[in-house]
């Protein structure tokens, strides 16, 4: 008789995977690999979102239920978690932060006409350019990442002369560099004197720190479009090196965990879309921040937890607005949205770009190894297209 | 029928064989599996076709080479160029030939000239690292491999650098994998059996004899590995169509290894071991990838901790180098026995 | 101008050197190209904190002091070594190279995913020696204190390791077995001692490669030994396979070309540094297929 109940409830539980009356959302995520560290934070704030929209009576009356697949870090697997996704019923597939990786589950999306969502992708081709027409990301384009800072520092900390150091690793990092070559240039007196490259796995950059000694006169700024761990390795290793110039990055390297690698670091300033330090002038960030903390237990340890929040926010609220899940539907909603207001500033969609080509972000300086949250900054113009597609 | 004549007959079957299992693999997940399991058989059969290119020069030649990885990568890139829209083109890849951008080829053609690409690099490349011996030509065309990626992630115009290369039309099937699969094995048999192919495994078992007995070292090597690069070649084409999405980082030192895990299980020594390999090694992989999702026995729940797979395949390689040094065929082909052949032979007259 | 250059060569190239040192004595050896050996200095990175996937590391070993830390480092890489010699590679002393080769970097994947499970995929940053990172006047350069530490570290490790292999009976062994393993095993060379010596000295090394490492770039990443263990692979080739001053030699031309490279190309042209730099090696093999510095079992006699 045990035996009978057991067997029936598991029969039960695999009959029926998915309620009928229940909106589905596909994760194609990794849960595994180098890549889950900066999967799992975005996933879980989407959860978050999911959870409140759930309590808050649900989404065209229905309750939206989530279900995931490993994709691993590695592509192949990432394209078969798509399938997976789709064979389990779901109707919105939300891929891998990076668009390297995120890209075969969202290609598996779009074959089937549904919406995918990067959950941090920075690059435009996670979108109409690459991807395709119903894929969106919900974070800011590196580009403005990079312009951020050349026209925040040119107007608050007179940077007339920047050097720019970049690592040629992965996309991101030349995007970033790719809005500051744009931006600041066009700024009255500004000038880029000097550049280089390395890469980030490179044991020494003491070759390219002794090239930035040879300039007649220290740079004002120094733009580093690096990520983790190269990034950390170059800081400590220009700052080794006497040179101390204002170091400039992007949202990538945000978060406290990495000061240890140059203990009592001074003037180096990031661009992000809601500070994690406790301070964002905004209430509705720090209340995500502890909504974060009691779902998981620590607070996020980067921005990066955010877009993810936001792509369930923003979709939600066209799904809404278009009565159904249909993905050419809620594209045409997405499209329409034009600084549309969410809880890290405003975001528009339009029929060319699916991503941020402007954003207002916060500035986080770190003084005496304290990261904190110093002043705002929305650039003067959007970022154009000609620079974001001929990188 | 003489003996001799048997043999040859018999070890004829081995090609033969090799595809029935292959396609008895195709055709039981067809029946059985679901979708993502159909993604496994078509991404095996795929991996088949590289690694019997990759068998044909190492497997004959004794040389283990480590570039046959960005053999792949330039195929994939080859096939990318020709198949892709040019609207697309022009906008990921604005630095290609004028009649590279307009091309908009048919995936077979692109397929082939893919290989063919790949077959004249290695053409070239090969003409000088063929030159050095054993471990030296092992390293060189490390280098080779390295170079290869470095110009690819930086040669950003053409390639797109870093950044991925999306859009390719995803036609790859198990039966896609299948028909090339079946190719590159036949051709390797037809190599294997030629009077090149015997010559490349005289010197592989005795270089010295084989020189005294007249024969050119290096220009059957170089045979070999530009043959063997035509299948690489086309296997990273279909690799990079069976994804959608390609990047030179997915053409690196993990598929390297990967291949000559692959190749070093089955048994480096015979053509059914690198077939045999791949399979084993797929399976495995998909065995463990599903127990770490979790299985249902009886009224338990069963999973193993993420991040498993990879350390179980690791030591369960491991384990069959130290058991079965040869690999699991230990240079052994599958064929139908010689006296059967013959006796069949016979039968008609 | 120059002479900075000059350091940062030194200072590259020793790292270089000492892996590739820790690469050719296993080879000389036991003509095993261990692919494990960038995981090994991985394992030794991570040794220094405390387990967790949490982003902030927390020092365990690396809290200690230096003349504590020092040692049990050294102790832990060459621990690791010896242990995967036992476990994995002493039951493939009779295997092909080939063999050999794909079991160690099987090993690698291994040691690889271990250290993911336990520290998660997030490169954390380990302040260790922080007092390090401060400039001094030298010879009318400006060297960041760190460079002077790496270069005299490296110089002081090729020292003693040429003392221990010149003066001691395991380091005369040694020597043999890596000129000509057979011979030496007939003339009385104990095979066990020498090959868990090599692979404990080699273990070592590793460590120290991650104490430059972790002193020079201030981080922890799983995937850090990688790109290191490729160079110091190709300059054991160059070097002469199983030629230990042959090793050192390479290690250091390579991290003074790559110095070099990346001082002279033009900006459009220093992303391809590493190719031309994989092409020189490929020119080197060429003209010196036997490597600089061949040692007599080099080259395969009738």
């Amino acid at each position: 008789m045990k035996h009978l109940t057991l067997g029936a409830a598991i029969f039960a539980a695999l009959a029926t995977p998915v309620m009928a009356d229940d909106i589905t959302v596909g994760f194609a995520i990794a849960k595994s690999g180098w890549m889950e560290a900066y999967d799992t934070p975005a996933a879980t704030a989407a959860k978050i979102r999911i959870d409140e929209i759930n309590a808050a009576g649900g989404l065209l009356g229905k309750q939206i239920k989530w279900i995931e697949a490993d994709t691993r870090t590695d592509r192949a697997e990432a394209a078969k978690a798509g399938l997976e996704m789709v064979d389990q019923g779901a109707q919105m597939m939300v891929v891998s932060c990076d668009y390297d990786f995120g890209s075969p589950a969202a290609l598996v999306a779009e074959g089937e006409g549904m919406n995918s969502f990067f959950l941090c992708a920075e690059d435009v081709k996670a979108g109409i350019q690459g991807v395709g027409p119903n894929a969106f990301s919900a974070s800011v384009l590196a580009p403005v990442q990079g312009a951020t800072m050349a026209e925040w520092s040119y107007n608050k900390r007179a940077a007339r002369k920047a050097y720019v150091l970049e690592d040629t690793f992965i996309e991101y990092n030349k995007g970033i560099c790719t809005g500051f070559d744009w931006m600041f240039p066009r700024l009255e007196g500004a000038e880029i004197v000097g550049r280089d490259t390395f890469k980030n796995d490179d044991a020494s950059i003491a070759s390219q720190i002794t090239r930035i000694k040879a300039l007649p006169q220290e740079p004002d700024v120094i733009m580093l479009c690096s990520v983790m761990p190269g990034a950390a390795a170059a800081v400590r290793q220009i700052r080794a090196a006497g040179i101390n110039s204002l170091i400039l990055n992007g949202s990538a390297v945000d978060g406290s965990y990495w000061l240890d690698a140059t203990p009592d670091l001074s003037g180096f300033v990031v661009p992000v879309q809601g500070s994690i330090y406790g301070d964002d002038p905004r209430p509705e960030v720090e209340a995500f921040n502890v909504a974060y903390e009691k779902a998981t237990g620590a607070r996020p340890a980067s921005q990066y937890a955010y877009p993810g929040y936001v792509l369930i926010d923003l979709w939600a609220k066209a799904v809404e607005r278009a009565g159904t899940v249909d993905g050419a539907a809620v594209t045409a909603e997405l499209e329409k949205m034009k600084d549309e207001p969410t809880a890290f500033g405003p975001r528009s969609f339009s029929s060319e770009l699916h991503h941020q080509n402007t954003a207002l972000m916060q500035i986080i300086e770190i003084t005496n190894g304290k990261p904190g949250r110093v002043d705002e900054w929305r650039i003067s113009e959007p970022v154009p297209m000609d620079v974001l597609i001929t990188k | 029928m003489t003996e001799h004549q048997a043999r040859k007959l018999a070890s004829l079957t081995t090609p033969v064989l090799l595809i029935a299992l292959l396609t008895a693999f195709v055709l039981l997940i067809g029946a059985f599996g679901d979708r993502s399991l159909g993604r496994m058989a078509a991404e095996t059969l795929i991996r088949v076709t590289l690694v019997v290119g990759f068998w044909i020069f190492a497997g004959n030649s004794g040389v283990i080479s480590f570039g046959h990885a960005a053999f792949a990568c330039v195929g994939a890139y080859v096939s990318a160029w020709a198949t892709l829209k040019p609207a697309m083109k022009s906008l990921l890849l604005p630095g290609l030939p004028d009649w590279v951008a307009q091309a908009e080829w048919h995936v077979l053609p692109a397929a082939v000239v893919a290989g063919v690409v790949a077959a004249l690099v290695a053409l070239l490349a090969g003409a000088a690292i063929l030159r050095l011996s054993g471990i030296a030509a092992s390293i060189a065309s490390f280098a080779f491999l390295a170079m290869v990626n470095t110009i690819w992630s930086n040669w950003t115009p053409v390639t797109g650098g870093t950044s991925s290369v999306v859009g390719l039309a995803r036609y790859v099937t198990p039966w896609v994998g299948l028909g090339w699969a079946a190719f590159a094995i036949l051709v390797a048999a037809i190599y294997g059996a030629s009077a090149s192919g015997l010559a490349l495994r005289a010197t592989r078992e005795d270089e010295v004899a084989a020189s005294a007995s007249g024969i050119d070292r290096y220009r059957h090597r170089l045979a070999a590995f530009t043959v063997s690069a035509f299948f690489c070649g086309v296997g990273g084409a279909l690799m990079g169509h069976f994804i959608g999405v390609i990047n030179p980082d997915g053409f690196y030192l993990s598929l390297t290894f990967l291949m000559l895990a692959m190749l070093v299980v089955g048994g480096i020594g015979s053509l059914s071991g690198a077939v045999v390999g791949v399979l084993v090694v797929s399976i495995a992989v998909e065995g463990l990838v599903r127990l770490e999702k979790g299985v249902t026995l009886g009224a338990t729940q069963f999973a193993l901790p993420a991040g498993s797979q990879e350390i179980l395949i690791g030591l369960a390689m491991i384990l069959v180098l130290i058991f079965r040094p040869a690999g699991l065929l230990a240079g052994r082909d599958l064929i139908l026995p010689a006296a059967w052949v013959a006796g069949r032979a016979k039968t008609p007259k | 101008m120059t002479l900075q250059l000059l350091f940062d060569a030194l200072s590259l190239g020793g790292i270089y050197a000492i892996a590739a040192l820790g690469i050719a004595l296993i080879f000389g050896v036991m003509k095993l190209v261990n692919f494990a050996h960038g995981q090994f200095i991985a394992f030794a990175v991570f040794a220094l904190i405390v387990p967790s996937t949490d982003a902030v590391a927390v020092m365990g070993l690396g809290a200690a002091p230096a003349l504590v830390l020092v040692p049990a480092l050294l102790a832990v890489g060459a621990g690791l070594a010896v242990a995967s010699e036992y476990l994995v590679f002493r039951p493939l002393r009779n295997a092909s190279p080939v063999a050999l080769m794909v079991a160690s970097f099987a090993l690698g994947v291994v040691i690889q995913n271990v250290l993911l499970v336990f520290y998660g995929g997030r490169p954390k940053a380990i302040s260790l020696w922080p007092d390090l990172g401060k400039p001094v006047q030298l010879l009318g350069a400006e060297v960041p204190m760190l460079q002077i530490i790496v270069i005299c570290a490296v110089l002081l490790v090729l020292a003693l390791l040429a003392l221990m292999l010149k003066r001691s009976r395991i380091g005369l062994e040694m020597r043999a077995a890596a000129e000509d393993f057979g011979m030496a095993r007939l003339l009385g060379v104990r095979a066990n001692a020498v090959i868990a010596g090599a692979f404990a000295l080699s273990g070592a090394l590793a460590a120290t490669v991650a104490l430059v490492l972790v002193a020079q770039t201030g981080v922890a990443d799983v995937r850090m030994g990688g790109q290191i263990m490729l160079i110091a692979f190709i300059a054991t080739v160059v070097g002469g396979m199983g030629s230990l001053p042959g090793a050192v030699a390479a290690g250091f031309a390579i991290g003074a070309a790559s110095v070099a490279l990346q001082a002279a190309l033009p900006i459009e042209a220093r992303p391809f540094r590493d190719a031309f730099l994989y092409g020189l090696v490929i020119l080197v093999l060429l003209l010196r297929p036997q490597g600089l510095f061949a040692s007599a079992s080099a080259k395969p006699r009738v």
